[in-house]
């Protein structure tokens, strides 16, 4: 399918010149914000994606991706030295890596979770490559059967799983399948849901959709915490010779960090998890297996390793689902979905078919990222310890001019204000009443796709649902997805019926 | 000396403002608007040609997507656009022959300027290997007497047309599937979900491979890479929607401003990266058609159609869908 040569020169073009400062900007752009609390991937993704339409395809994805990565690793240095973890998914850092910190090895700290990011980043990624394309071979295959199977399975997957209760995820997944469809139909060409604006012929616009719930109202959210909260207390990097890291000491965390970057990489690869779950459970597993399970939540490095290696291999293995099956699974592969989009590629299997040169050159710059991550972290630790302390009055402000600035460059006028400003609203209530977010976005992105599919599905069996026999891939996922349904909505009315009974 | 330099300068100066007075348009970014997904024949042919006309025309060109309506949500955005050429659509031109035709738009034929044709379209009626009815057009006929229920994917309502005015002529019952662009009807074709499908462009890519056979050939002649199969004249079909792709402005654009795109789109045609990217990838032939010559082509087709939706009494899709 695809030669060596191919695969060495798609290698090639991510060790130019130019790539490498491209990847270099996203990864050093993501570790600032991972360190700043309250910016988070999601902020910093959504109101990247306008900066990268001056970029060529393949620029803009790695841009992206490394600014992923990035904000992973950079978010556990708030996490060290504030205890305020720069990403919700560094809490799990928090517990080993303040009490470490205080106890005047903030730099010993530090280091252990920089090494364990760059390892499970880097072994997540080979991975990715490793499974993606066998992937991606297989679901090229797949029909309008198949599809519309498999997307039902990952978007009720995804409600169940994101947190809190299924009705609610299911509630948000719903609400982003009826944005999904608003436009035109793709069969008779009839109107819907757009009210009579021309705007909305062609659906709802993804970027201010993605700005407004995202970024701005997490700003929203952040003013609120600001108001309440102003003081923290930063623990400055000290001269104290021995707080370094020795090597002996790294060798001694690898264990944990080899199986809780198989944990991360586990819970990545499955759609809507998370890397705070995936954190949480390696940090959880190697408390557990640890033979003095007391030390740890009182500055054990072993469990600043565990989550940190979690928490960053979270990302790459959330993009075997986006590549190989074009389903993203998290918020960020939703978001590179849509900057693929954009850039005039249809993200999934057809990639490996129609664009394997950009596959593979996009792979390279993962495993580029990763490499400069460590650069960037190791040599930056000094510098990021002071960001740490940059205020939110100084933050939140430059954000929302970017978010607004992000629709403008687009062009969509007032039109776009109006869409941001109406899910900037929409995003904060999401939030305020812990509607999933995941839930809601991956439903809207797949929508079209989804709806195509059924509809195929519908017309090329005449109605017959006993098509699915003759389909054993697209029954099997019918079957499961009936069975989740009824065991998550069982759980779920259990748990509201104790809860009742307890009041 | 003195009085010669200046005079120099003088008469620099005055060349200067003239050639900026003269070359005013443009004078800022323009973009290309695209009616169709990313990543189709359309698309991929645009972005060459954005990049020819940026250096010829001096000025970024910005290639957007406004996908929906086989083409028709970028002309109905651009009917009401005044941007004096700034913006301009580079499409299909069934999406305004047709379009205003088979659903209610808010544009006619006579709300554009037709800068100039580019390419000519090689849309065909295509299908997979190993099928059981072959790979030519009786064959499938054939089958699709005997066996009801032939499947068909279709891309835009034009195709949707003619595969309805085709079915009623030869009494085939088919089952009609929507699909969006090549690379939504790619997948149903090589995994032999669908039997036969309507293909804007993308079988050219399969030409060498042999993936996509080509069964009836949509443009006025038989296909460059495909001449073996029959057009859709010579298989007894009385209906002519080869298809032009065509440079689109809003009525009210000045002259001046449509005689400067026609010319960097006469030297596009002639420049290798767009010849190279239009005959050898998508395997279109490169024609640059003036302004007049479009237009009169387009309206001979809109009169064409008009016949054929009367015989066929009414627009197919409105009344079976509901």
């Amino acid at each position: 399918m695809i030669g060596f040569d191919a695969i060495l020169a798609s290698f090639g073009a991510a060790f130019t010149f130019h790539s490498i400062a491209v990847i270099f900007g996203g990864v050093l752009l993501g570790y600032i914000v991972g360190v700043i609390p309250g910016l988070n991937r999601s902020v910093a993704i959504a109101i990247a994606i306008p900066l990268t339409f001056y970029m060529s395809a393949y620029a803009a994805i790695a841009f992206l991706i490394g600014l992923s990565k990035g904000t992973a690793a950079g978010s556990a240095v708030s996490a060290i030295l504030l205890n305020t973890p720069g990403e919700p998914s560094s809490a799990a850092t928090c517990l080993d890596g303040y009490p470490l910190a205080r106890s005047g090895k903030p730099r010993k700290a530090l280091k252990v979770g920089l090494l364990a990011s760059v390892v499970g980043d880097l072994l997540a990624t080979l991975l990715l490559i490793a499974v993606a394309i066998p992937f991606a071979a297989v679901a090229l295959k797949f029909g309008p059967y198949e599809l519309a199977a498999i997307l039902i399975f990952a978007l009720v997957f995804i409600a169940g799983m994101a947190g809190g209760s299924f009705l609610k995820g299911l509630a948000a997944g719903g609400m982003g399948v009826i944005l999904g469809t608003v436009g035109l139909d793709p069969e008779t060409g009839a109107m819907r849901l757009t009210f009579g604006y021309a705007e909305l012929m062609e659906g709802v616009p993804i970027l201010p959709l993605v700005i407004g719930t995202l970024a701005l109202s997490e700003m929203f959210v952040q003013l609120e915490e600001y108001r309440r909260n102003k003081d923290a207390d930063v623990i400055r990097l000290s001269k104290n010779a021995d707080d370094d890291l020795s090597y002996g000491e790294f060798k001694g965390t690898l264990p944990t960090i080899f199986k809780s970057t198989g944990i991360g990489a586990f819970v990545g690869a499955l759609p809507g998890l998370g890397p705070s779950v995936g954190a949480f459970m390696a940090y959880g597993f190697a408390k557990r297996s640890a033979k003095n399970p007391d030390s740890f939540g009182k500055g054990n490095p072993n469990g600043i390793a565990a989550a940190e290696a979690a928490d960053n291999a979270v990302i790459p293995a959330s993009y075997i689902p986006l590549f190989g099956l074009g389903i993203p699974g998290s918020v960020s592969a939703a978001l590179l979905v849509g900057a693929f989009m954009i850039h005039g590629i249809q993200v999934g299997p057809l990639m490996l078919r129609d664009h394997p040169e950009m596959l593979f050159t996009i792979f390279s710059g993962m495993i580029v990222a990763s490499l400069l991550m460590l650069a960037i972290g190791w040599y930056g630790l000094r510098i990021f310890a002071k960001v740490t302390s940059v205020p939110p009055n100084i933050v939140i402000p430059v954000v929302i001019f970017l978010c607004l600035a992000g629709i403008q460059v687009q062009g969509y006028g007032t039109f776009g204000l109006i869409v941001v400003f109406g899910f900037a609203i929409f995003g904060y209530f999401l939030k305020k009443f812990d509607y999933s977010f995941v839930t809601f976005l991956v439903a809207f992105i797949v929508t079209p796709m989804l709806e195509m599919n059924l509809r195929q599905s519908i017309i090329l069996s005449g109605g017959e649902i006993s098509i699915l026999l003759e389909r054993p891939i697209a029954l099997v996922f019918v079957i499961i997805t009936a069975l989740m349904v009824l065991h998550l909505g069982w759980s779920s009315y259990r748990r509201n019926a104790s809860r009742r009974a307890a009041s | 000396m003195y009085l010669k330099r200046l005079s120099t300068a003088i008469v620099a100066t005055a060349m200067a403002v003239g050639v900026a007075q003269a070359d005013d348009f443009p004078s800022q970014p323009l973009t290309l608007v695209v009616g169709f997904g990313a990543g189709g024949s359309t698309d991929i042919q645009a972005r060459v040609l954005a990049n020819v006309l940026e250096e010829e025309l001096g000025q970024p060109v910005n290639v957007v997507n406004q996908p929906g309506a086989g083409g028709g949500v970028a002309l109905s955005r651009l009917a009401v656009n005044d941007d004096e050429g700034y913006t301009f659509v580079f499409g299909t031109s069934m999406t305004i022959t047709y379009g205003p035709l088979s659903t209610e738009t808010n544009y006619q034929l006579d709300d554009f300027r037709y800068v100039a044709g580019v390419t000519l379209g090689q849309s065909a009626m295509v299908t997979g290997e190993d099928r059981p009815f072959g790979d030519t057009w009786e064959g499938l006929i054939e089958y699709a007497k005997e066996n009801p229920g032939t499947s068909y994917a279709t891309q835009t309502a034009l195709d949707r047309m003619i595969i309805e005015y085709i079915a009623q002529q030869e009494g085939l019952d088919l089952r009609i599937v929507p699909t969006s662009g090549g690379a939504g009807m790619a997948p149903l074709i090589l995994s032999g979900d669908v039997d036969f499908a309507y293909s804007g462009g993308t079988h050219s890519g399969y030409a060498d491979s042999g993936e996509m056979p080509v069964l009836l050939s949509l443009a006025e002649d038989r296909l460059v890479a495909f001449p073996d199969a029959p057009s859709i004249q010579e298989a007894g079909y009385d209906i002519n929607p080869a298809e032009i792709r065509v440079v689109m402005v809003p009525q009210n654009t000045p002259d001046g401003h449509v005689e400067r795109l026609a010319e960097a789109l006469e030297v596009a045609t002639q420049d290798e990266r767009f010849i190279e990217i239009t005959e050898e990838r998508i395997l279109m032939p490169v024609v640059y058609m003036d302004e007049d010559e479009v237009t009169q082509t387009l309206s001979d087709q809109v009169t064409g159609y008009r016949a054929l939706l009367e015989e066929l009494g009414g627009v197919p899709g409105e009344d079976d869908e509901d």
